[in-house]
């Protein structure tokens, strides 16, 4: 395998793992806290992608004016899908298949909604208007003005997340709903409450995700879905429920995907067109084999840090 | 005080509690006894608003209980211990413990935690642990911790001593008769009613969801029908 193929795909694992990470966090949380598998995350990735096309082809181009409304638009899907949807279906005691099968046809609709507005204002993979241009070159690494913007952003993004999930008082709250959703109403939290909040913060950062997404390609309404697959291998590799496996799992992912596959590629000859594939097999292959992900690695060496 | 009138209370369609009529008065610790299935949990859980309730009232200084939402009922000045899943297992001690404390005023958080500390010591060695480390008798406390926290007036607690080994139980009963001391009102479901009746100051024995005795803790220990009728003999 070519040296300058091995940077260009090392820097691909940590761009694409940085947004995968940050698309996983919110499936994760929604897991653990909503106690929901919501496919419907992939719409707010694509709908934030279109906010932030909307407003920069309306001619704003301050990368964090573009960036908010993509948390903004992410964070209201995710809202209306609860209020209107989930939580009406939680009031009746539907089974979890029900959901899971709601959240598909959630993500359907606001799918569509999105394909008809592309379409009548012809928004077909365009890219958000913000110029490319090489920020670094160093023998075979060459990083883009997109690499300086998507990886700090979500880098920074999941600190936060950490930190508001670790040591606010509404992050305890959260993971006090995720532990013992009945224990937290009988000492007072307001339940409906947080959950809101954990909406509106897991819309935000998939719509933040997507504007990220829509730097690097083009904006399309199955862009979101032609990523979730790849997002639910990650958080699958955390176990549904623990934070840093599922960081680590996106990273792994982009990695599988993007080193590994040109490794297999150069040296194997397997086909580039089996990269799909990837995200599936690594599902299958957690699942029959360590179905807990990272999380019980990640809790020993956390105890072994004490 | 809470005063119950003719509740008729359950679980979907289940009627467990049958037109029960009876009043907790303010700052007895009152003993809620019973052979399984005769609706002792059942009660603390109407009280609470997590089951169904088909007829009748729970009032609180003539405020009416039925209908509020649970987490509407700490803010009230009453805390519920559950038998079962009664702390976060997968947060630290810490974390517990800021939770009981969380519908406190913000001002007031740190006394009442050092507070807790001083009336369980052993948490204190044990703040930073995951509280799924603790043994059975520490997380017994920590659970009448949380509840503590949000400075009740009024303390439900499911068989505090259940899975308990005797003389970790009886710590626990001896911490909760420095509570009544202290002035709070405690409910008290017990299986062991011999045990909790040299604690506590009043007894109510239901059976298939209606009271058949109540009385001070001395009368209900000399009631011989009582205790070889239904609460058999510990």
């Amino acid at each position: 395998m070519p040296p300058a193929l091995l940077t260009t795909s090392l820097v691909n694992t940590i761009q694409i793992g940085s947004l995968y990470a940050l698309m996983a966090l919110g499936i994760t949380l929604t897991f653990s806290v909503m106690k929901l598998p919501n496919f419907a995350h992939a719409e707010y990735v694509t709908a934030g992608a279109y906010a932030a096309l909307i407003v920069s082809l309306s001619g704003v181009l301050n990368p964090l004016v573009i960036m908010i409304a993509a948390f903004a638009v992410g964070a209201l899907s995710a809202l209306i899908s609860h209020l209107a949807v989930f939580k009406p279906l939680e009031g009746r005691d539907v089974s979890f298949y029900t959901l899971i099968l709601s959240s598909f046809a959630i993500g359907l609709i606001i799918r569509y909604i999105l394909f008809t507005m592309a379409d009548y204002f012809n928004l077909f993979d365009l890219r958000i208007a913000i110029p490319l241009r090489i920020v670094l070159r160093d023998g075979n690494l060459i990083l883009s003005n997109l690499f300086a913007w998507v990886v700090p952003t979500s880098v920074i993004l999941v600190i936060i997340l950490t930190l508001l999930l670790n040591r606010s008082p509404l992050g305890r709250e959260m993971r006090a709903l995720a532990n013992n959703i009945s224990l937290a109403r009988v000492i007072g939290i307001r339940v409906e409450r947080v959950k809101n909040y954990a909406w509106l913060l897991v819309g935000g950062l998939a719509g933040v995700a997507g504007a990220l997404w829509g730097l690097q390609t083009a904006v399309h309404p199955l862009m979101g879905w032609g990523a979730i697959i790849s997002v639910f291998a990650a958080a699958i590799l955390g176990g549904l429920s623990s934070f840093s496996g599922t960081v680590l799992g996106a990273y792994v992912v982009a990695f599988s995907e993007n080193t590994v596959m040109l490794f297999l590629n150069a040296n194997y000859g397997l086909d580039l067109a089996f990269k799909p594939a990837i995200p599936f097999i690594i599902i299958i292959a957690v699942l029959l084999l360590r179905p807990q992900g990272f999380t019980n690695l990640i809790k020993r060496a956390e105890e072994l840090q004490r | 005080m809470i005063t119950i009138d003719r509740l008729t209370a359950g679980y979907g369609k289940l009627e467990i509690l049958q037109d029960l009529s009876l009043s907790f008065a303010a700052q007895q610790f009152s003993a809620l006894l019973g052979p399984n299935g005769s609706g002792k949990s059942t009660l603390m859980k109407a009280i609470m608003g997590l089951n169904t309730v088909f007829s009748g009232s729970i009032t609180l200084q003539d405020r009416e209980l039925i209908g509020r939402p649970t987490e509407a009922i700490p803010p009230l000045g009453i805390a519920y211990v559950p038998q079962r899943e009664n702390i976060f297992d997968e947060l630290s001690v810490l974390e517990n413990l800021q939770l009981g404390a969380r519908i406190l005023p913000k001002a007031e958080r740190p006394a009442a935690l050092n507070e807790v500390l001083g009336i369980f010591p052993i948490l204190g060695r044990r703040l930073s642990q995951r509280a799924n480390t603790l043994s059975g008798g520490e997380h017994q406390m920590l659970a009448i911790a949380i509840a503590w926290l949000s400075k009740p007036t009024i303390m439900l607690l499911d068989e505090p001593s259940a899975g308990l080994a005797p003389a970790i139980a009886t710590d626990v009963f001896r911490i909760l008769k420095e509570l009544s001391a202290a002035g709070i009102t405690l409910v008290v479901v017990e299986q062991n009613a011999r045990r909790l009746l040299q604690y506590c100051d009043y007894a109510f024995v239901l059976r298939e969801g209606m009271l058949v005795f109540q009385g001070s803790a001395e009368e209900c220990l000399k009631d011989e029908e009582t205790i070889k009728g239904y609460l058999g003999v510990h």
